[in-house]
This record gives C-alpha cells, structure tokens and sequence, in this order.
C-alpha cells in the first residue's frame, strides 16, 4: 500500500511519447515505479498543438491546452509532463488565460468549460530534482554512472519563456546538471546546451535541422562529452536519429549517443537495459556503457 | 541589382495592420530601439531575408507587404531566445506568431510553402485523430510536397526500432476535439474572435 504522503501524479506524455519517443515513455514509467512516485495517466488526452498551432493560431493552441489541462483535472495530483514543448505550451497557456480576461472567456467558450488555472504544471526533472529531491534521488542509486562524462542539453524550451514563472534561470540553468551530479555522473561544461536544435522543421526544412544540430554536436564532443542528455523528443529525435545524416553532410564522425534523462537516471537506480528502451536508441549506446561498466 | 528605396509616406505606411498585430501579440513594437540583441541571439537569423530586429523596424515603419512576402515569419523556430533577452520586453516570438496568423488568415502571400503545409497537416492530424501519428503526417508531407524521397532511408530503421507505429487508436473523446474547433470557427464567424 503506498503511504498517504507518498508523491502522486497525472501524467501527460504527449503525442512523440506514444510513437517515435517511446522509449522515453517507457523509461519514464518503470523509473517512476522504482521511485515509488505514482504516475496514472490522463484519459484521453490530447495534442497540445506545439509549435504549429500557436505559429498561426493562437485562440486554437490555447483551447487546446486549456481542454488538456481540464481532462487532467480528473485525476489526483499535479500534471507531470515530459516533453519539454508541451511543459511549455501548458505552462504559456495557464500564463496567457490568468493575465488576460478577454482571452480566458474566448477560451472558455470554445471549450465550453471553466479553465483551471490553478493546477501546478511540472516537468519530470522539477519532480526529480525538487518534490522528490537531490539527496533521496541520490539514496536510490545503486549504480552510480561514475566516469560517464554528459553533456546536458536543455534546449529551448524547457526553460523559456522568461515571464512564465519557470523549472529554472532562463540563461543559466544548472537542473540538469545536478539531477546528473546526484546519480553519480560527471557534466562537462559546454556552449550549446541552451541553443535550438532545428525543432519542428525536421519535417519541413530537415536542411536547418542538419546545421543546427551539426554545431550542438560539434560543441559537445569539443568539450569532452561522452554522451548528450536530453529532456525533449524533438530534441532527441534530431540529435539521435539525424546524427548519421549530419555526420555524412559534414565528413565528420560523433558516435555521440543520446539519452534522454529518465534512461540515465534509470540506469542509475539499477533498471536494466530492456526496461529503458536503450536499443530504442539509434546511435547504439551500448559500446559507451560496456566501457564505462554499466551495463 | 539595384535596391528598391523604400518611400516612407503616409500613403506607404500602414499603421493599422501594425496596430493588429499588436493587439494580437500583446506586445508593442514602438517599445523597440534596435539594439540588435534578438538578431544576435537568433539561431534561424542566417536563413532569414529580415533578421528579427529588421522585422520590428519594418513594423515602426508601417512597412509589412515586405515582411509578409518574404520567408522570414515561416523560418522563426518559436525558441524564444529573441524575447527571453529583449532589454525592453518587446515579446518579439508573440509579434512573429501575430504576423503568421495574419499572413495565414490572407492565404499567405509568402513564398515559404512547405512549413505552412506542414503546419496545415499537423493541425488536420489533430482535428481528425486527436492525436498527432508521425508516421502519417511525414507520409502526407511528402506526397502533398512532391518530395516522394525524403528522408526514405530513415522509414525502414524507424519502423524496427518501433518509432513509427503503423497503426493508430482515435480517442475516445473524438466529438470534443471536433466542438473546439467548430465553435472557434462559429466564434469567428460572428466576428467574436480573431
């Protein structure tokens, strides 16, 4: 039986999550469990818009987080939220509709609903790091990812926009680093953690995706780093699936796996390989992990 | 090539479009005085024909037939960085979006066609699945944009490693998702919302 006070949430994975981001689901769950944080998913929930509905559609992009945010009222707990485009698109929602009356009622209206604004969004890093801690994180190591030197890649929007109340300094985050610090791992410092990847214009522009990409790549392996952490599935699936493509446009060789957080603190708290989704993962990790003794 | 001069007179400066889109982004573009920062830190600055700090001169100066007609509101990433370093809180990723809904509200008379098509998918996606299914919306794109070969050689190692799925459930809740969008449009049509 859990405890009363034992940490409980509703889940949002989002759209990426239940496809090409499956092993970040994945991980995600079986790392909860072991965590003992509970995590019941929001019935029939549904996508956020991302980027293209707030680039052409404001009203709509709202709604739609407005409708995400009411269906998630249905269960206890705050909203935990994976993927950082919909952590963001929440967040700006919930911002937007309690500093503007106008716009709430609109959005009231095509939802035909109350909004709920008061419900705390949270990305699983702000669950790990904070709620349930650095110290009793690091208590239910028993792996610790000693000698894996990581370059942690926040991305864009994991910590914009400024004036939404937010996981962490806007410049200078250091989040992931001491989530990664607390397992055990080795962060190296570097200049491209809080540059854009390319995002969504993997699908209509993959060229800007390729240099992009290319030079967060580029920077990590300059500073030393074994592998890229990642909290983002845009994020991954442009730095892990594109990696190939780059490497043949720009004559260069990474082998740069990329993890996303949930896999690497997993592997920390002792899952194996198969509950994390690794062989998911397109540049093959397990090379890196047999070398440092993780697996 | 000779540049065209730009004539600012009151015939060539039209303030009330710029009036809108400052209505819509919530933000003032008079606020701005060209310090250049947003361009600075802009990742997609080097494809784009107007830098982000050029976008809200033109704006100053009424001048908006030369943002639209261009690529530059299509090669915005939405990352933010322009308005998270604004000294004078000019939420320029806010001015981009206004500029988008107007440009894609008129038809787009921008040349930039393929993340507008992609953009029109991926919210048909929503409308008829609830859901976005990636494996359709690449499939789509590339028959409806005529690349028939792109990223081919990606299809076969995703399929494998389980990242497109085949099939797909709809939600439960299909007739909610299909309400939202036809009340905003009902909205619209009775000229309560933009």
């Amino acid at each position: 039986m859990t405890p009363k006070n034992a940490l409980r949430y509703a889940y949002y994975p989002g759209c990426s999550l239940h496809a090409s981001a499956g092993e970040y689901d994945l991980s995600t769950r079986e790392l909860f469990k072991k965590l003992n944080i509970g995590l019941t998913e929001v019935p029939d929930w549904f996508c956020c818009g991302a980027t293209p509905a707030h680039n052409v559609d404001e009203l709509l992009s709202l709604s739609l987080c407005a409708k995400n945010l009411e269906l998630a009222e249905q269960v206890e707990g705050d909203l935990a939220v994976a993927c950082a485009a919909c952590f963001s698109r929440l967040k700006t929602t919930q911002h937007i509709l309690s500093e503007s009356e106008f716009k709430r009622q609109q959005v009231e209206k095509a939802i035909d609903a109350p909004v709920p604004l008061n419900g705390n969004v949270k990305h699983l890093l702000d669950i790990l790091a904070r709620d349930l801690g650095l110290k009793r994180l690091g208590q239910a190591v028993t792996k610790p990812l000693s000698g894996l030197k990581v370059a942690c890649y926040y991305g864009c929007l994991l910590t914009r926009p400024t004036d939404v109340p937010n996981l962490d300094c806007v410049e200078a985050p250091t989040i992931m680093e001491d989530v990664l610090q607390a397992v055990g791992a080795e962060t190296v410092a570097w200049s491209h953690r809080l540059e854009c990847c390319g995002a969504n214009f993997t699908l209509s522009r993959p060229g800007v995706v390729v240099q992009l990409s290319h030079a967060i790549l580029d920077s990590a392996k300059a500073a030393g780093a074994d592998c890229i952490m990642v909290a983002c599935p845009l994020c991954h699936g442009n730095l892990d699936i594109r990696q190939k493509e780059i490497e043949g446009v720009y004559g260069t060789h990474y082998a740069m796996p990329v993890f996303y957080i949930t896999q690497l603190v997993g592997l920390a708290a002792g899952l194996k390989a198969d509950k994390l989704g690794l062989d998911a993962l397109i540049v093959n990790p397990m090379p890196l992990l047999k070398e440092k003794q993780l697996i | 090539m000779k540049k065209k001069k730009m004539l600012l007179s009151a015939e060539t400066m039209d303030i009330s479009f710029v009036r809108k889109v400052e209505a819509l982004s919530g933000t003032s573009v008079r606020r701005c005085f060209q310090c250049g920062k947003c361009s600075a830190g802009c990742p997609m600055a080097t494809f784009m024909e107007h830098p982000p700090n050029r976008v809200v001169r033109l704006l100053q100066l009424g001048q908006w037939q030369r943002i639209l007609a261009g690529r530059s509101i299509w090669y915005c990433a939405s990352c933010e960085t322009c308005s998270t370093r604004c000294p004078n809180k000019v939420h320029l990723a806010s001015i981009m979006d206004a500029l988008r809904k107007l440009s894609w509200d008129a038809e787009g008379p921008s040349k930039e066609s393929y993340v507008q098509l992609a953009n029109k998918l991926f919210l048909q996606n929503i409308r008829t699945y609830g859901r976005q299914y990636e494996m359709r919306l690449a499939a789509v794109f590339n028959v409806k944009s005529g690349q028939f070969l792109k990223d081919l050689m990606l299809g076969p190692k995703l399929i494998t490693k389980g990242k497109l799925k085949m099939f797909h459930q709809k939600n439960k809740n299909m007739t909610e998702i299909e309400k939202i969008f036809s009340r905003i449009e009902e909205m619209r049509k009775n000229g309560e919302a933009l």
